[in-house]
């Protein structure tokens, strides 16, 4: 199996003390699931938002790109709120989670490929986002950056059919 | 009386049919999930504006219109889903504390989302946003989080979901 040459590396980090303190911690792992739900929230809120505007909708008053620019900083915040829950939650099981399929295809394919259209998409939008009228670039980068996310969380969620791990 | 109702509930064909299979009901979490993101991270974006750390140079009505529609969109996604999926367990979940906790924290924070997309008209009238406008802003916030916050608390602390 693809993950099994991590299993070393999983039972290293699952033995760690932060690690262990959260799996025995009767609070402490809801609050950092909250925290990576919070972080996913904001990071796919604010995605959403630019990625409709991108498709034109809504922009009477304010461009694609003035939108992205206003929302970049709380953006990014949310990833990495996303990205530290993520990781303490990994650490916990990571055992189980090296070898499950569904994180597999989550974090080595679905996560890396929407995080490439999303930098695309930033890396784009002042010349696709200057007016209310986007090109049709821009609305299939939209479209696609939509698509992946959804498929991240449908990924995620298939975690638990895998391997036990919860 | 709400344990027959629920009984009744969890015992309808459809709700079985939706529940039991497995790709029915992670689909159903699928988009449980999904709704929840950006259901939170829309309200947070309107939340933070209103607060005034986000988009000060962007007039708040135009937040508020441009964001508002995919709220409520998300949260009537959010509800159905979350409705099947209680339904499925309902004799479980109804006498359950943390699952009543968490409806209550829900229900105020829509309630908050409401009072915000109606104030603000009245709100953006004024050139600096009033001080009510921005302590409402995080309050409704911070519901937002303990809306998450409860969602994960639930299966921890009964064990259900």
């Amino acid at each position: 199996m693809v993950g099994s040459s991590l299993i070393p590396f999983g039972h290293w980090l699952q033995n760690r003390t932060f690690a262990l303190a959260i799996a025995d911690s009767a609070w402490a792992y809801p609050f950092v699931q909250a925290t990576h739900f919070s972080g996913i929230s904001l990071w796919l809120g604010t995605n959403f938002a630019v990625d409709i505007s991108l498709l034109g909708v809504g922009n009477r008053r304010q461009t694609p790109a003035q939108l992205s620019d206003a929302l970049f900083f709380w953006n990014w915040l949310g990833f990495a709120l996303a990205v530290l829950g993520g990781f303490l939650l990994f650490s916990v099981s990571a055992e189980t989670f090296v070898i499950n399929p569904a994180f597999l295809v989550k974090l080595g394919v679905l996560v890396p490929a929407a995080l490439i259209t999303h930098i695309v998409i930033q890396c784009k939008i002042h010349t696709w986002g200057q007016t209310a009228q986007t090109p049709a670039a821009a609305k299939r980068a939209g479209s696609l950056e939509v698509l992946l996310w959804f498929c991240v969380a449908t990924a995620a969620v298939l975690i638990p059919y895998g391997p036990l791990v919860y | 009386m709400l344990l027959q109702m629920a009984d009744k509930l969890q015992d309808n064909s459809i709700i079985i049919a939706l529940t039991s299979t497995g790709w029915t009901a992670a689909g159903l979490a699928i988009l449980h999930y999904y709704s929840m993101f950006v259901l939170v991270g829309s309200v947070a974006i309107v939340d933070l504006r209103v607060i005034g750390i986000i988009g000060r140079h962007h007039n708040v009505s135009d937040f508020s219109r441009r964001i508002f529609p995919w709220v409520w969109l998300s949260l009537a996604v959010n509800l159905i889903s979350g409705f099947i999926m209680f339904a499925g367990d309902a004799t479980a979940y109804v006498p359950t504390r943390a699952f009543q906790f968490k409806l209550g924290v829900v229900l105020v924070a829509i309630i908050l989302a409401v009072i915000v997309q109606w104030k603000i008209p009245v709100w953006d009238q004024s050139p600096v946003l009033p001080a009510r406008a921005k302590i409402l802003g995080l309050i409704s916030l911070l519901f937002w989080f303990g809306a998450i916050l409860m969602g994960v608390e639930v299966p921890a602390i009964s064990g259900i979901g």
